[in-house]
């Protein structure tokens, strides 16, 4: 028959689409209007509409058994290289304060300059590399709590955050090790706090 | 455990920085035991506590050095990235020599053509174990030959097949 002059309710289904933009809703009233036997817009050789195949690109296909969120062991290096490179911009920062304070009294010259320099980068590598360590004593006594116990929750943070503590602070005698396990547990405690704030809260997280 | 993929940039710069830091204060740690071991004065307890000094000093001064050259690393990369548009060995051969060259610039000119020399034959050499692997592990998926039509040419049944035989 004569294929140039479809039926007027095709012909204004298809002419809605085109111009309609670029979001079409898909209503029955517009289902019923678009042609599916070789007189799609996009192309007569198609007998499905490739928009009924756009799908949500935010999907994972997951094995059975394995977890959406990432490990411990996954976040460690993203830990310890947040806690390197914080820790640089904040020696950075106080490098810079006490270069300044020191050389108040001299003009500004080479020597001035020199000194607030050398200060800034003692500083700044001096924080990086120990929050980096501190960083790095909690991921290895984080992972290794998971693999000893076989379970994810946050008695592994806290325990994991004590014993950092008491490592750092080993130094110092008994003494320095119950002050560093308390500070761990602290912090570590604070953390798991605030990491579980919607569950204490009552409210069900839509992210999960 | 999951495959370790590497994160997409601007990440992967953290990601390598707490990597390298890792490396280095671990291995740097396990050197430094040994180092303060033999560099205390006799007697077990005076050694073991130079072991335990050594690494409590040392260990974190290697891994910042180390991190400092993952993050440099990783920047440059993702600069290059950025401004190529396509990630390939040469991004990194690139830049192990640009980090090379930029962490010798105190000692002069000659220094940063020697250094940026030796980081980018060290990237060069680490892309193509890499690229060698990757062909080798592409090995172990190809399918066998087809199955023929006649069942009586196939192999008995109580042979044991191995793991790359997909049929």
């Amino acid at each position: 028959m004569d294929n140039s002059t479809p039926p007027p309710g095709g012909f204004k289904g298809g002419l809605g689409s085109i111009f309609g933009g670029g979001t079409p809703e898909y209503s029955n009233t517009e289902l019923s209007g678009v042609p599916l036997t070789g007189m799609s817009p996009l192309s007569p050789y198609l007998n499905v509409d490739p928009r009924y195949l756009i799908q949500d690109t935010d999907e994972f296909i997951l094995p059975t058994g394995a977890n959406k969120t990432r490990g411990r062991f996954e976040l460690a290096f993203f830990t310890i290289g947040g806690c390197c490179i914080t820790g640089a911009a904040f020696g950075t920062l106080n490098g810079l304060r006490m270069g300044l304070s020191e050389t108040r009294d001299m003009p500004w010259s080479k020597p001035r300059n020199v000194q607030i320099l050398n200060m800034v980068t003692r500083q700044g590598a001096s924080w990086a590399n120990t929050l980096g360590s501190v960083a790095l004593l909690y991921s290895v006594f984080g992972v290794a709590i998971e693999k000893a116990r076989g379970a994810e929750d946050d008695l592994n943070t806290v325990a994991a955050g004590t014993l950092t503590g008491m490592v750092f602070k080993s130094t110092g005698g008994l003494k320095g090790v119950a002050r560093g396990g308390l500070i761990g547990l602290a912090m570590s405690g604070l953390y798991a706090l605030y990491n579980n704030w919607d569950h204490l809260k009552g409210k069900s997280p839509s992210h999960y | 455990m999951e495959e370790y993929a590497r994160e997409p940039c601007p990440w992967r710069i953290v990601d390598d920085c707490g990597g390298a830091f890792t490396m280095g204060a671990i291995g740097g740690g396990v050197f430094q035991t040994v180092k303060g071991f033999r560099n205390a004065p006799v007697g077990v307890r005076h050694r073991l506590r130079g072991s335990a000094n050594a690494v409590r000093v040392r260990a974190p001064q290697i891994g910042g050095s180390f991190a400092v050259w993952g993050g440099l690393f990783s920047t440059i990369d993702c600069g290059l990235v950025r401004l190529r548009g396509k990630e390939d060995p040469w991004n990194s051969i690139t830049s192990g020599a640009m980090t090379g060259a930029i962490l010798a610039a105190r000692s002069g000119p000659l220094a940063m053509v020697g250094s940026a020399m030796m980081g980018g034959i060290l990237l060069a050499l680490i892309e193509g174990f890499g690229i060698l692997l990757t062909r080798y592990t592409a090995q172990q998926f190809q399918n066998s030959s087809p199955i023929v039509e006649d069942p009586k040419q196939l192999p008995p049944k109580e042979e044991a097949r191995g793991y790359g035989q997909y049929q």
